[in-house]
């Protein structure tokens, strides 16, 4: 905790917590249904978290696949080229389950602390 | 895509990342670019502004994907992978690290819908050799069989069910996932010795629709007579005769090629288990499993009281 309030000066950047998390973002979009690189950008900013890059959601699709979270398959589009669709596996599956709890116990533990300071030393 | 413009934005865009991230092992490099093509087309399709406008530029552009796809990718696979796998694991990327395997790689996923129907295609093939009866199996669907319509209905849910399968990708589970695979390599195994044997069935019948050419008789030196297809032998007083085998003038027997569309000819085996194709009128069905029937032959008058060696009456001669 103290060493992430050090090493942001300034005001939170959300791409840089964004990309801590971006892997989590992911597979809950995953999870909800399957989904092909560019969609998986657009759900995410629909839900709220526009300072995500196109290059990050490929780059962290390509890599959950690669990491065996993901399976893959290709959808003829109407037009233009083919759409890999990515879906979450099992083990995609376990690790967005594990992933939701770091994340929920995370949140807990820094509410908790903002909530505690905020009422504490209210400005 | 409408036009080519976005098509040669997404091309040079594309370019301009991969020589961004020449520094990447090539491996590593097209397993992280695969898709990028399609996805930047995608991209593209959205809007009419061009894609260094919308993504940034280039160089950026492969920063950020080294960033979401190397840094975290090497504790991954650390974590990951545990040291017993470690070895056939670098052995397998020895092979997969090749360009050949690559290209090969890359065009299989292409080709998957092409195998989805073949394997329902085969898997009926076999079922269809499994109830083949005492009838020698042709390719189906074979609309003029009595089974035509089934086979034709059967081979097209097989598709149907064979694609939505495929569709669908492999099971998460281990265990299915073999299954499945097995599945596969078990329809290729059978079918094939039903394709070897399709050809050259046990009763020697042959369909001329497929086989013209390639079927040669096991009896040397077989003569074809152009367009002839069979001969129907009548004795001298205008009855028709059965079984008539006919030799040429060096003792070879006199085959015909059968090979007429859609007629099925049955030879007869004699007793030491060989066909015998020279025995006339040969036993000839369409797909239907007719029998086709002989022609009306006008026989000519034959002088009965004295048989003239000069006449061109047929006579069986064995």
């Amino acid at each position: 905790m103290r060493r992430m309030q050090h090493s942001n000066g300034g005001p939170i950047d959300t791409s840089q917590l964004l990309k801590g998390v971006l892997d989590l973002a992911v597979l809950a979009v995953l999870a909800e249904q399957d989904s092909y690189g560019y969609d998986v950008l657009r759900r995410l900013r629909e839900s709220g978290l526009d300072g995500i890059g196109d290059a990050s959601v490929y780059g962290t699709l390509r890599r959950l696949y690669r990491a065996g979270d993901l399976k893959s398959y290709v959808v003829p589009s109407g037009e233009g080229p083919h759409r890999k669709y990515y879906a979450l596996n099992n083990r995609g599956r376990t690790s967005l389950d594990q992933s939701a709890k770091t994340w929920g116990s995370f949140t807990k533990a820094l509410d908790h602390l903002l909530n505690g300071r905020s009422t504490a030393n209210a400005r | 895509m409408p036009d080519s413009k976005p098509a040669n934005d997404v091309a040079g865009y594309a370019d301009a990342v991969r020589a961004a991230l020449a520094s990447l092992p090539e491996r590593e490099r097209e397993t992280l670019l695969e898709d990028l093509e399609s996805h930047l087309a995608e991209v593209a399709s959205e809007s009419d502004s061009p894609l260094h406008e919308r993504l940034g530029r280039p160089e950026a552009y492969a920063a950020e994907l080294k960033l979401a796809y190397g840094a975290a990718a090497d504790a991954n696979e650390t974590q990951r992978r545990s040291p017993i796998r470690e070895r056939p694991m670098s052995l397998i990327h020895a092979v997969t690290g090749t360009r050949a395997y690559r290209e090969v790689h890359a065009m299989l996923p292409e080709l998957r819908p092409g195998w989805w129907i073949l394997r329902a295609y085969l898997a009926v093939l076999f079922l269809a050799f499994l109830f083949r009866g005492q009838d020698n199996l042709r390719p189906i669907p074979n609309p003029f069989s009595s089974l035509g319509l089934f086979q034709i209905l059967a081979t097209v849910g097989a598709i149907v069910v064979s694609v939505r399968l495929g569709r669908r990708g492999l099971p998460d589970k281990r265990s299915w996932r073999v299954a499945a695979m097995g599945a596969n390599a078990a329809i290729m195994v059978l079918a094939l010795p039903v394709l070897v044997d399709m050809g050259t069935g046990s009763t020697y019948a042959y369909s001329g629709a497929d086989t013209s050419g390639s079927y040669a008789p096991p009896v040397e030196a077989s003569y074809y007579i152009p367009g002839v297809t069979n001969v129907y032998p009548y004795s001298a007083d205008g009855k028709p005769l059965k079984g008539v085998l006919l030799y040429d003038q060096d003792g070879h027997p006199l085959v015909l090629d059968t090979g007429k569309g859609g007629v099925i000819t049955n030879v007869p085996i004699g007793a030491d288990g060989l066909p015998i194709p020279n025995a006339y009128p040969l036993d000839q069905r369409d797909q239907n499993g007719q029998t086709l029937l002989p022609p009306r032959v006008a026989l000519p008058p034959v002088p009965t009281a004295t048989p003239a060696s000069t006449s061109p009456t047929p006579t069986p001669t064995p």
